[in-house]
């Protein structure tokens, strides 16, 4: 059943960052409107972003946010 | 450490200030040295830590869900332990005809908010802590 499943978000952020002139995670903070602990959290796995968040990060990297975030699903 | 880290210790501080206060002038002053938890008046310096300077974020989505949590422990906190523990005890405390003093009413108000508040920090900072 798909109410049985559990998932878990995971994120490229770190991988984007590096890839985008090594951007720092202030940096990144500053372009999306965030602190730097959001973006720690967000990288760690630690936080869901919401939705604005989410496409804001995809925005700063010009890529859409599938390619940012992922969604795993356990059985 | 961002604006909520740091007025969640600005209040543990105070708060701890003001009870040591409390309990080094209370063998002197008796009851009147609960007049020293009017240093926890300090408390309401706290919004300055939200001061919002150029380019800088000082609280995002998840300060404020962090926030919200937070409140939201200190008050289940504040009703189980408080008011649980206050409904429980003055019944054989005070007696069903019995007259509360004026100074416990005034200063469970100060407890309570202390209670509440000192939970409410924590929390803040364990979450923030625990990323």
């Amino acid at each position: 059943m798909a109410g049985d499943k559990r998932a878990k978000l995971t994120n490229r952020i770190r991988r984007f960052r590096f890839e985008r002139n090594e951007m720092t995670q202030q940096q990144l903070a500053s372009q999306v409107g965030v602190t730097r602990q959001t973006i720690i959290a967000l990288e760690a796995g630690k936080y869901v972003p919401s939705l604005l968040l989410a496409l804001r990060i995809a925005r700063a990297f010009d890529v859409s946010v599938e390619d940012v975030f992922q969604l795993e699903e356990e059985e | 450490m961002s604006a909520s880290q740091k007025h969640a210790w600005f209040n543990l501080v105070v708060i701890s200030v003001s009870l040591v206060a409390v309990g080094c002038l209370y063998p002197i002053l008796g009851w009147k040295a609960h007049g020293a938890l009017g240093f926890s008046g300090l408390l309401g310096l706290g919004p300055f830590f939200y001061r919002k300077r150029k380019g800088e974020v000082v609280l995002d989505e998840r300060g404020n869900l962090i926030q919200q949590r937070s409140a939201l422990l200190g008050y289940s906190i504040f009703w189980v332990v408080y008011v649980l523990t206050a409904s429980l005890l003055s019944p054989f405390v005070y007696g069903i005809d019995g007259s509360v003093p004026v100074v416990v009413v005034q200063f469970s108000v100060f407890y309570a908010m202390v209670l509440f508040i000192s939970v409410g920090s924590l929390a803040t900072l364990i979450q923030h802590s625990r990323g």
